[in-house]
């Protein structure tokens, strides 16, 4: 599953997601902190998870353990 | 304007307010407006002397009160024993509005200068018997001491004297009678003086009179052995009881004038035993007495207190919020009749009809039947900024108001720090145990809101009560992040399969990747590998400069609201996209350099995967061409060049247009026959002081006529600072990997510092392996809570902070505005 793929779906869930706050906040006082708040969380949380994934996608470098009698 | 919700995105639109209110109804509707809470006065009497206001009489009064009240609470503080305070929710309260309002006001003053007068009476008479008290104590000791002295002589002179009785009463009693021409008393030939001295002038005292007296005396003192309470300072002094015995008058007047200039007190001691005796039950038996009443007017004192401490809150309430009205009512005007009230003052245009309301029912409090009318005014001044918030919002709009107050309708980056500032502050922090902790301090400080807010927490507990709400995010979002790090406490969670494998052999061993990827966060293979530093430090530094860059961006896209709402196209134009193409051409390139040398699998390829710090060094020194064995992609050098031109066309740019458009502008007016105000004409401003011209308005309205030259230099500053900021500010968001890192590493020494020495396969076994489970993890929880929670967490927040101040602000904020302060009532609570 080494592929680009997880992070185009993810995108679009994450998409999904913030049309969806955008548009089924209800009115009320609070609803442009609201919504503001839900866009931003969705993006950030995406954005740290999409690098993470792609930073261990195709590794330069493999993990060295010194052996249990080393 | 009034059907749309508020919103936090801008500060609320303000109107100028008038009111005139009818004299009658003024105290009680400016009562109301307090209350609620809406409305900011302006001082329409600037230059009036404070003495020479309209309501002088009736501050003083106030202020008359307001000095009664402190000094009762200054009382009931001294007392040793608390005397308890009901506190304000509990009381009654002072109804000081409507008819009856100033009858109130009148019984309170009565009722507060009656219990003063009494306080103070009995403050002074508990102060006369205790000096009383303090001198019969003081004779009762020199009465005891000096008979010791007496006894001691004595005994000497039956050795010299041996025609001497044993007992002298019955010489004594023939001998005061027919010894007047004898000063000397009871046989001796010495005369004495007898008192009391501080114990610190007792050898100064010896010294002088041994000097004065050339040595003709002989002196004697003891300790007393309890000290004497100074009632007015609480001071503790040590005293002795002296003897001098002299021969002669002159002598003894020496030594009397001397005692008295040191500050000792002198005592009449009669020579007489029995008389001696007659005195000390006569001192004892009045300080009895003394004492007694002493007693008593301490309860009847603490009686009063305790009384007063019945109604102290609301007594203190009622002042502040009277003396706040009729202040308020000073900066009223009064019209030409003296009948109304006119005030001015900037409110919500949202909130007028509220505010209208609470006026009418002002009225109707009042029982009169002219209502205040309100009218609103159009003027040109800059309104003050008020964002609407509420209790969640409060503590996110403060810490960035801190940098400075919003400039009037400009959008308010508080708005968008409700998340961006506990993102970034997780990511410096991200740990899912530390996370949780935070959350639950937070959660606790939440549901217990009510009962802390009235608890008064001291300064410090009452900062971190006030940011309950920013706390529970940065937990919240730390809980995330924790999991994106694979990090709990320095360990590891192995929530799914991770994509490497370590074949089983002895020495040290490299792991083999599989096809599958660890789906989210850290792979836990890293934890524990010598090289994991290496690659996460990688990843953090990437990471870093992605989201810094992203912020920026965001941040920058935040001027275009700006620019639209406040009618400035040009600064579109002029200052946002070529800052916008300057940013892009090179950090989001590099961002999409970093994104695409991920996707790309090394392993396949046939170059070795080049470095991009190198690449972005290369991309300036070397422009246009890419060394062979080092590209990323084909066309690099290219593109590349293109890049770098357009950067290098965005500064001149951002140099040049705003300045030589304005210059054109002015150059227009200048050739259609326009005079600027303020060049030229000084004959003429010297004679006439304003009285022949219309003097332009205030200096920050009508400003055509600015110096060109401020303009140059205002958008050469603004070309520098923003291009040099781009390099420096990408920089800058390193600290998130610096930050994280430093978090990471303490955790894990923490661990292996105290938990690792005790947990090992027989912990659990033996007695002594949970004893010292036990205590090293109280250890390791406490550095935990204080190092890891609470000192990092403070760093992190403060490097959050930053971020936000500066690197965010620095792209779209103006500031300037000042804060909408309204009348209220709602902060004295909480004042003391």
């Amino acid at each position: 599953m080494a592929s680009i793929f997880p992070v185009i779906l993810m995108l679009l869930v994450t998409a999904g997601l913030m049309t969806a706050s955008a548009i089924f906040v209800p009115k009320g006082p609070n609803q442009v902190t609201i919504r503001t708040a839900l866009l931003l969380t969705f993006a950030a949380c995406y954005l740290m998870w999409m690098i993470t994934y792609m930073a261990q996608l195709h590794p330069i470098i493999s993990p060295i353990k010194a052996g249990k009698h080393a | 304007m009034a059907d749309e919700y508020p919103s936090l995105f801008r500060s609320e639109q303000m109107s100028l307010v008038q009111l005139f209110v009818p004299t009658e109804v003024a105290h009680d509707a400016v009562a109301e407006l307090g209350e609620l809470g809406n409305v900011q006065f302006k001082d329409l009497n600037p230059n009036v002397n404070p003495f020479q206001r309209s309501f002088v009489g009736e501050i003083r009064r106030i202020d008359e009160m307001a000095r009664r009240v402190r000094f009762f609470a200054e009382q009931i503080e001294k007392e040793k024993d608390v005397i308890p305070i009901r506190p304000l929710y509990d009381s009654a309260p002072l109804i000081t509005v409507g008819p009856r309002a100033a009858h109130t006001i009148d019984e309170l003053d009565t009722t507060l200068s009656e219990r003063e007068r009494r306080l103070v009476s009995m403050n002074t008479s508990y102060d006369d018997l205790s000096k009383r008290a303090k001198e019969l104590i003081e004779a009762r000791y020199v009465l005891r001491e000096t008979a010791q002295f007496f006894e001691k002589a004595q005994g000497h002179q039956t050795d010299i004297r041996t025609s001497f009785d044993d007992s002298s009463a019955p010489l004594l009693q023939h001998d005061d009678r027919e010894s007047a021409y004898a000063p000397a008393s009871g046989g001796f030939d010495l005369e004495f003086v007898a008192g009391t001295i501080e114990r610190s002038r007792v050898p100064t005292f010896e010294r002088v009179l041994w000097r004065v007296l050339r040595g003709n005396l002989y002196m004697n003192h003891t300790d007393i052995t309890e000290p004497f309470m100074d009632s007015s300072t609480g001071q503790e002094t040590w005293k002795n009881v002296f003897i001098i015995f002299a021969h002669g008058d002159a002598l003894l007047a020496k030594i009397r004038k001397v005692a008295v200039s040191m500050g000792a007190e002198l005592y009449p001691i009669d020579p007489n035993a029995d008389k001696r005796a007659e005195s000390l039950k006569e001192v004892t038996e009045r300080l009895e007495d003394l004492e007694t009443v002493l007693y008593n007017t301490g309860l009847s004192r603490r009686e009063e207190l305790i009384r007063i401490g019945e109604s102290l809150r609301s007594w203190q309430d009622v002042v502040k919020k009277e003396k706040m009205i009729y202040e308020t009512l000073n900066l009223f005007n009064y019209d030409v009749r003296r009948k109304t009230l006119i005030a001015e003052g900037w409110a919500p245009t949202r909130d007028i009809t509220t505010i209208q309301l609470a006026l009418r029912h002002a009225t109707e409090e009042s029982g009169t039947s002219v209502p205040p009318i309100l009218h609103e005014l159009r003027t040109h001044k800059t309104p003050p900024t008020f964002h609407r918030t509420n209790k969640f919002t409060e503590g996110f709009q403060t810490i960035m108001d801190s940098y400075g107050i919003a400039a009037y309708e400009e959008v308010n980056p508080g708005l968008f720090a409700v998340i961006t500032f506990p993102f970034l502050f997780a990511v410096m922090f991200g740990d899912i145990g530390h996370g949780t902790i935070i959350l639950v301090a937070a959660i606790y400080m939440i549901l217990a809101e009510r009962r802390l807010a009235k608890a008064g927490l001291g300064e410090i507990m009452g900062q971190f009560f006030y940011g309950r709400y920013i706390i529970l995010l940065m937990g919240a979002f730390s809980i995330y992040t924790g999991l994106i790090y694979n990090d709990i406490f320095s360990k590891t969670l192995h929530l799914f399969h991770s994509g490497w494998t370590f074949p089983e052999t002895n020495g040290t061993v490299v792991g083999e990747l599989g096809e599958h990827r660890y789906p989210f966060g850290l792979d836990p293979a890293w934890h524990g590998s010598d090289n994991g530093l290496v690659f996460s430090n990688s990843y953090k530094m990437k990471m870093s400069i992605v989201l810094g860059v992203i912020h920026m961006t965001f941040a920058l896209c935040l001027q275009l609201p700006n620019h639209i709402r406040f009618k400035r196209p040009v600064d579109i134009y002029a200052n946002f996209i070529p800052q916008m193409i300057f940013l892009q051409s090179i950090f989001g390139y590099l961002v999409i350099c970093i994104l695409y040398k991920w996707s790309i699998d090394w392993s396949k390829s046939s170059t070795a995967p080049p470095s991009l710090l190198n690449m972005l060094i290369a991309m300036f020194l070397e422009p246009g061409s890419v060394k062979p064995g080092t590209q990323l992609y084909r066309g690099q050098g290219f593109v590349q060049a293109v890049l770098l031109g357009l950067a290098g066309i965005c500064v001149p740019w951002l140099l040049i247009t705003k300045p030589y458009l304005i210059w054109r502008d002015m150059k227009r007016v200048h050739s259609q026959g326009y005079v600027g105000l303020g060049h030229g004409d000084d004959a003429l401003e010297g004679e006439e002081e304003g009285n022949g011209r219309a003097i332009a308005e205030a200096a920050h309205e009508g400003e055509e006529q600015h110096d060109f030259g401020e303009v140059v230099i205002h958008q050469v500053i603004h070309t520098i600072e923003f291009c040099l900021g781009c390099i420096s500010h990408t920089a800058s968001y390193l600290r998130l990997w610096a930050l994280s890192l430093a978090h990471a590493q303490l955790s894990e020494v923490l661990w292996n510092m105290t938990l690792a020495f005790v947990l090992g396969p027989d912990t659990f076994s033996s007695i002594f392996g949970w004893i010292g489970l036990l205590l090293m993890g109280a250890f390791w929880f406490a550095a935990t809570v204080f190092i890891l929670c609470i000192m990092e967490g403070l760093s992190a927040f403060l490097h959050a902070l930053r971020l936000h101040w500066v690197e965010a602000n620095s792209k779209h904020f103006e500031g300037g505005g000042y804060a909408f302060t309204p009348l209220s009532f709602a902060g004295i609570d909480s004042k003391e």
